[in-house]
């Protein structure tokens, strides 16, 4: 069930009304409530992975806290954790890992008769398995430092991981910021409907309007790249970027959105990204709930450990945690390839944060702008090729197409490419004043009702005019 | 928050308006032959189907041949359930007397594009109450998104905008439907498998082909079902070829197979791509298919 269809929307707006309807100390179970339906609508069997997730970490995070020795707490905790991931690595990547053990037995094989993979799994990941178990883990690991109290109320914990807003594609919330906005569960105020319908119409818009126009084309260019020259190639990739950026923060607008109507401030997963100057900067403006989550319990860890090998453990942790987090994305050695694209972009932009700033400082501001989002813009949407490619292989030959830039350019329906083109402006230019002038005059923030009202009517009509109302699928659905 | 809401009723309305007045202005492009097929057209032979019907057939060459005024009522990405709405529509203004309907290969295939293409008829759901049950097969909720005046005119402005104009060149009115490929092909063809992948047949579509051979017959129309010329040697059973010979020889309706005609086969310049012929190819097909149609109509 995802957000921009009539199902969901009606699902919502029920759950809204009994949710508002329901004394508050109640209404914690109405979040589980409606979570189940959420994830059963999809498959109901995989609802027992969540809750059996909830169980244990539940349970573990109790039993850490009461443990008489550290020992056993760690003991507790490193089973806790085993459990997480091990899940996660049954149902994502028993394949990936399986398959590239018999494509290596394969290469030494010197019989002809090639062994196929006898442990291939055929089932599906239970949804938002990523997110879920991150959260989870997460939990653990804050319990662990002693830095939060661990939950006491089963229903309480099981509400913050089945929350449904945030099953998909996230943000990967931390219990902390949640748990103490369930427990402070308020009634019904306006100005919470009133941000998170806004939020909610802006999300839509990015989602309906920008995200599935462009993927029309990109998908029939991709689907078939092999027919396609290196300059429509060259525009498929960056109209992903666009595309991609549309799709994933329209999406988890709309979770937050739906979370504010509900009462809840999730955390904030995008900050312009479009618009950094620099790959760091942009890691911590894209999906700011994984990178932060990365940062905290993957990176500095690494990068503390190996502090005696110097700069070089910036580099080392910058690589384990990119390659890691392409990883999570998908069990494929494409993301694996991502994931090292930007660890070796950080590593670079570390080794050369010094000489950079003084360049800086010679060349016009605007001048340093303009090249740093173009640069970052164009190195993102370089490594989306491998994000977007079935195997290295396809995104290798996409990449040599368009280095050649070859062929004549792929225009069969002009309408859908120029209303692409029209609907990608109107965003980047939403989003260019917000984070250039954002203190000038503003349509959105505007204290004048009939301004703001007109603005996100502009956007609903935009809406029913150019929306994509069919076939559109969330990217970040898969993960 | 009841004022904005009656601002986006307002604009709704106004902007839906509009919206409606220019579409059904439209004197060329994408969307004028949909309009003229559905409203305006009264030629005496019809050529039915999706983008192959549209692009392979060619009015004049059948006028010419026939004597019967001819018009092409194919629209790209269409299946029988597009056609059988269109003939619905049809038939209510006039009786044509022949119909020539361009089946494709796995034309009875399960399929959401089907039902997702169906959009192009949404202009005419108020209007034309015949589409309605058509166009409700998009989803249990499509009658509810149309109580908007803008969705029926969903993704459209840009091809309504150019239709209002002379900016495309294509698709004019004395085009009759026919919509020109210019591209050729230059290597031999590809051996494809029919039989693979499997795939689901859509009962629903069976039946409204089954329907459209009834509308047909009630009507003493004369139909002609075909296959027209692919680029590509075949091999293996497509189950929705058999399916729709099957029905049309218990109909007693002629199906003629042109899919693979060796003077196509052995002539990739005749070709735009593997599945449409090009200007070249469309005028030796029309006049091959006229000429038998012309023969099978004299022993009639």
């Amino acid at each position: 069930m995802i957000f921009n269809s009539v199902a969901f929307i009606l699902f919502f707006v029920v759950t809204l009304l009994l949710y508002y309807c329901l004394p508050l100390k109640y209404r914690w179970w109405w979040i589980i409530a409606t979570g189940v339906f959420f994830y059963c609508y999809a498959n109901p069997v995989y609802i027992i992975v969540p809750l059996f997730i909830a169980t244990v970490t539940y349970i573990a995070a109790l039993q850490m806290q009461k443990a008489a020795t550290e020992k056993k707490a760690t003991s507790i905790y490193l089973l806790a954790i085993i459990t997480n991931i091990g899940l996660l690595v049954f149902f994502k990547y028993t394949n990936f890992f399986t398959n590239t053990f018999i494509d290596v037995f394969n290469l030494f094989n010197s019989s002809n008769v090639k062994v196929s993979n006898p442990f291939l799994l055929n089932i599906a990941a239970p949804l938002g398995i990523s997110y879920i178990t991150f959260q989870a883990i997460g939990y653990l690991i804050e319990i662990k430092k002693g830095n939060h109290e661990a939950e006491k109320h089963l229903g309480h914990f099981t509400a913050y991981l089945l929350f449904f807003p945030k099953i998909i594609a996230g943000p990967v919330e931390r219990a902390h910021n949640f748990l103490p906005q369930l427990k402070a569960i308020k009634p019904l105020q306006y100005d919470d409907i009133s941000i998170g319908i806004k939020q909610f119409i802006w999300g839509l818009f990015k989602k309906l309007v920008v995200a599935d126009r462009l993927s029309i084309y990109v998908n029939a260019v991709y689907n078939n790249y092999e027919h396609h020259s290196g300059i429509t190639l060259l525009v498929t990739a960056i109209f992903y970027l666009f595309q991609m950026y549309a799709d994933f923060s329209g999406y988890t607008d709309m979770a937050l959105g739906l979370a504010r109507m509900m009462g809840f401030n999730l955390t904030q997963n995008f900050n312009r990204p479009l618009f950094a100057k620099s790959i760091t900067e942009f890691w911590r403006k894209w999906h700011i709930s994984l990178s932060t989550w990365f940062a905290d319990y993957f990176y500095n860890p690494i990068a503390i450990k190996k502090r005696d090998w110097g700069k070089w453990s910036i580099v080392y942790a910058s690589f384990t945690t990119f390659i890691v987090l392409g990883f999570w994305h998908g069990a494929n050695w494409t993301f694996i390839i991502f994931g090292a694209m930007h660890g070796l972009l950080l590593s670079i932009e570390f080794f050369t944060r010094k000489s950079r700033k003084d360049f800086r400082k010679k060349i016009p501001a605007w001048f340093n702008s303009i090249t740093g989002i173009a640069f970052t813009c164009g190195y993102f949407a370089l490594s989306l090729i491998f994000f977007r490619a079935d195997t290295v292989t396809e995104a290798l030959n996409i990449l040599r197409k368009i280095i050649t830039l070859e062929g004549r350019f792929f225009l069969v329906d002009p309408p859908t490419l120029l209303l692409s083109l029209v609907v990608i402006g109107i965003m980047y230019l939403i989003e260019f004043k917000k984070e250039f002038f954002n203190s000038a005059f503003t349509f959105s923030e505007n204290n004048n009702w009939l301004v703001r009202s007109l603005f996100y009517s502009f956007l609903l009509i935009m809406i029913l005019l150019t929306g994509v109302f069919d076939g559109g699928q969330f990217i970040y659905f898969q993960f | 928050m009841c004022a904005f809401l009656l601002i986006v009723i307002f604009f709704d309305l106004v902007i839906g308006k509009v919206m409606a007045h220019f579409y059904f202005k439209q004197i060329s492009g994408w969307e004028y032959f949909t309009r003229y097929a559905i409203e305006e057209t009264k030629a005496d032979l019809l050529i039915f189907g999706a983008s192959r019907a549209q692009k392979q057939h060619i009015p004049a060459i059948f006028e010419d041949s026939t004597n019967i005024d001819s018009y092409n009522v194919g629209k790209d990405d269409v299946s029988i359930l597009y056609s059988y709405a269109l003939l619905k529509s049809v038939l209510k203004r006039y009786t044509p007397k022949v119909i020539i309907l361009d089946f494709e290969n796995k034309g009875f295939v399960q399929s959401a594009v089907s039902y997702e293409v169906l959009s192009c008829l949404l202009p005419f759901y108020k209007t034309h109450p015949e589409l309605k049950e058509t166009i409700e097969m998009r989803s249990p909720f499509e009658k509810y998104k149309l109580l908007s005046s803008i969705y029926p005119y969903n993704s459209l402005i840009i091809k309504i905008i150019a239709g209002n104009t002379t900016f495309y060149t294509k698709g004019k009115k004395e085009d009759k439907g026919y919509i020109p490929l210019d591209g050729k092909l230059n290597r031999s063809p590809y051996v494809v498998n029919l039989s693979t992948p499997n795939f689901e047949i859509d009962s629903v579509k069976v039946e409204q082909y089954q329907l459209f051979i009834n509308d047909c017959k009630k009507r003493n129309i004369k139909l002609f079902i075909v296959r027209s010329p692919y680029y590509f040697k075949t091999i293996g059973l497509d189950s929705s070829i058999s399916l729709a010979k099957t029905i049309a020889a218990k109909n007693n309706i002629d199906f003629l197979d042109y899919s693979t005609n060796e003077l196509f086969l052995k002539s990739p310049q005749l070709f735009n791509d593997t599945i449409h012929v090009n200007t070249t190819g469309a005028t030796i097909f029309s006049a091959m298919l006229a000429s038998d149609i012309k023969k099978r109509l004299a022993n009639k």
